[in-house]
């Protein structure tokens, strides 16, 4: 494996120029939080401490993308006929990520990359984007990465992995296109190979021995869905719920969305925009029927996804890497970490 | 509503409200000249035009 | 805060032992600091999970329509206020509901404590008007005046204005000349700049409908963005759509919006939703003498008519 060592007085000099050949995308803070966005020229990523309130997710699968358009002047050819929206594939990079951000896109990409269908919009966005995560030193209070198999310094998924050295990121380069864009930027100070694993392996530990927040998964497989699904415990978690999407929106692997037409004058097109599973009318069917009708339907809906389903289907781990963003921003304070040890641990009554 | 509009940042003019009777056609004529003449002056809302570009 | 749990406590137990409600409404200890998760408690044994403290910024009134029995609820100002507004809007029966009124004293804004440290809070307790509050690099002593979320700052009805009892001795009510300068301030400013100010607050809304949700006169078994035949409103990003969510929202909140800030208590982006329901609220005070949940005897002003209602916008 390939580490480099990049200069701090070098960065922004290095991701600048990187920029002929890509867009980039990163964390940048406001008054109100720090969101992962696309970044203007004159804008760098904030390479801080901030956590971003919403994950990577949006750069690969944006909250509304326009997928298809038609033209509806009968005057022109292949008019009505659906066409795919030009969208810009070129190379992007998205930098100074949650590690485990990337670790969730591969996650998601179970969903939207399979053997007998592929996403295109999704499929593409992904091909085109290099992942530079931030290797977490100081895990915040609702990070419980280390739990769910992710961690800090998680490099599932990721191009490049950098660590925070004061001075300098030491990177670790995890693959071609890791290795592409760090030559794009110009950063080409390779350092000692060994040395930097064994600097890597104990910023490592260092960074999982501050992780305070612990769950307990182990169980979760041997249970069935039935007795998860009748639990006795869904009424009094989903009580405080307000079925707002913020859950759903902050997490790095929830992918669900709903497709819209739109139509102006004489353009048509279709989008499809996230939509999230504690909305009513997400299951509500075109006869008025909405077999998740009631809250706790929906609240259940989403643990029993992220904590049951998703492991039974792919036996790749639970639908979630751990980042805490949901327990931070939810309005009433609902706790996947509760809900998870629920869950594992419940035993039927008889 | 007009309140609200006005404090968004819509012109006050582009709202109009009037009483007038199935009888008063004059009158309705004169306000509907009145609302487009203001209309016409402020141009098009580009504000709440949708842009999908 | 005097948070009076103590007297909350025995007054639940008390109900719930007499069989003469089904559940306490109330907030519970969060899993995080500054935060606290409204809860149903429904045996007595259970009713020293309630906690009451400068936390408890979410309404309560959210929780209480569309019960059959009948219930308890723990009350600040604000939630009676909405227990008013409920009743007058036939969402709940006064006898349905045993109100458990806390006078306040404020709760704390968590944006504006986060603002103060880099990285995250994990500790947060406060000791009367002190809060302490630390993260992993630096600890605050905070006074509470200094970090209440600005509703409270200009609240003039901290005393619930409906209960069946109060958990503790009424606290002094604010007075002001001028209720609304947050209003005043975006009055002056110019026709763009206004419509600037209104695309800056939303331009991080990610439409999880959060400050809708924790509304408690938000009710509607389909809100009109949900509706889909016929459909209003785009559901995309488009800041048209944002915008037209926002600003109707709060149009159905004319006269009825009590101010409680749960909208902005609620929303994950820290969108000051209240930019949006405060010109309606100065309005509905300037034009009609109406403050929203202060009598069940009385209608908004949007619902009734009276020949003295202001009517030279009518031309």
């Amino acid at each position: 494996m390939k580490f480099i060592s990049i200069d701090k007085n070098d960065w922004t000099r290095g991701i600048d120029k990187s920029r002929e050949k890509y867009q980039l995308f990163g964390p940048v803070k406001d008054e109100n939080g720090c969101l992962i966005k696309k970044l203007e020229p004159d804008v760098q990523p904030d390479m801080g401490l901030h956590e971003s309130v919403m994950s990577a997710k949006s750069v690969i699968f944006p909250q509304t993308e326009k997928i298809l358009n038609a033209s509806l002047d009968e005057s022109i050819e292949n008019h009505h006929i659906m066409q795919r929206a030009k969208t810009d594939y070129s190379p992007r990079a998205v930098l100074g990520i949650r590690p485990y951000d990337a670790k969730a896109m591969e996650l998601v990409k179970l969903n939207f990359d399979t053997k007998d269908f592929k996403d295109p919009y999704w499929c593409d966005a992904y091909e085109a984007t290099v992942f530079v995560g931030l290797g977490i030193t100081k895990p915040g209070p609702f990070d419980f990465s280390t739990s769910v198999g992710t961690g800090p310094f998680c490099e599932d998924g990721l191009d490049v992995l950098l660590a925070d050295l004061d001075d300098t990121y030491l990177a670790k380069i995890l693959s071609p296109k890791g290795e592409a864009y760090t030559a794009a930027c110009g950063f080409n100070a390779i350092v000692d190979e060994k040395e930097s694993q064994a600097l890597f392996d104990i910023l490592r530990k260092e960074a999982e021995k501050n992780i305070v927040s612990q769950v307990k998964i182990d169980k979760l497989k041997e249970k069935t869905i039935l007795e998860l699904h009748e639990a006795d415990f869904w009424d009094d978690i989903a009580f405080a719920c307000i079925n707002c999407g913020t859950c759903t929106y902050v997490c790095p692997t929830c992918w669900c969305f709903d497709i819209q037409d739109e139509t102006k004058q004489k353009q048509a097109s279709r989008f499809r925009n996230w939509d999230t599973c504690m909305s009513p009318l997400f299951t509500r069917h075109a006869t008025g029927h909405n077999p998740r009708g009631t809250k706790v339907q929906r609240v259940r809906q989403r643990f029993m996804h992220k904590l049951k389903y998703f492991l039974d289907k792919y036996d790749q781990g639970i639908m979630c890497v751990g980042c805490g963003r949901c327990v931070k921003s939810c309005p009433v304070n609902i706790d996947i970490r509760e809900v998870c040890h629920m869950m594992n641990s419940y035993e039927k009554q008889d | 509503m007009g309140n609200l509009l006005e404090h968004m940042g819509i012109e006050r003019d582009r709202l109009h409200f009037s009483w007038i009777s199935s009888a008063e056609a004059t009158k309705f004529v004169d306000v509907v000249k009145e609302i487009s003449d203001k209309v016409r002056a402020l141009g098009s809302n580009k504000k709440f035009e949708k842009d999908y570009n | 805060m005097d948070t009076c749990i103590e007297k909350i406590r025995e007054l639940s137990a008390d109900l719930l032992e007499k069989g003469e409600v089904t559940k306490v409404i109330g907030f519970a200890n969060g899993t995080i600091p500054m935060a606290t998760s409204p809860i149903a408690i429904k045996t007595k044994q259970d009713v020293d999970k309630l906690v009451f403290n400068s936390t408890c910024g979410l309404n309560l009134a959210n929780y209480v329509s569309g019960e059959k029995g009948k219930i308890a609820v723990i009350a600040k100002g604000c939630d009676s206020r909405n227990i008013v507004t409920h009743i007058v809007e036939n969402q709940i029966q006064r006898e349905q509901i045993y109100i458990i009124g806390v006078p306040c004293t404020g709760m704390v804004d968590k944006h504006k404590i986060a603002a103060l440290f880099e990285d995250e809070i994990i500790d947060f307790s406060e000791d009367g008007d002190t809060l302490m509050v630390s993260s992993l690099l630096n600890t605050q002593t905070l006074k509470k005046q200094d970090y209440l979320k600005d509703n409270c700052l200009y609240c003039t009805h901290k005393n619930p204005v409906l209960y069946d009892v109060l958990a503790k001795d009424p606290v002094e009510e604010q007075k002001f000349d001028n209720l609304f300068p947050d209003v005043d301030r975006i009055e002056a400013l110019d026709e763009d700049a206004k419509w600037q100010h209104f695309e800056n607050l939303t331009k991080n809304c990610i439409r999880c409908y959060a400050c809708r949700n924790a509304c408690p006169l938000c009710y509607c078994p389909t809100c009109f963005v949900d509706e889909s035949g016929p459909q209003w409103v785009g559901k995309g990003q488009n800041k048209t759509d944002v915008n037209t969510f926002h600003f109707l929202r709060a149009f159905h909140c004319a006269g009825r919006c009590t101010d409680c800030g749960a909208c902005v208590e609620a929303c994950p982006m820290g969108i000051n939703v209240r930019d949006f329901t405060r010109k309606l609220n100065k309005d509905s005070l300037e034009l009609f003498g109406w403050e929203a949940g202060l009598d069940v005897t009385k209608r908004p002003p949007l619902d009734t008519y009276r020949p003295e209602d202001p009517d030279d916008f009518i031309k």
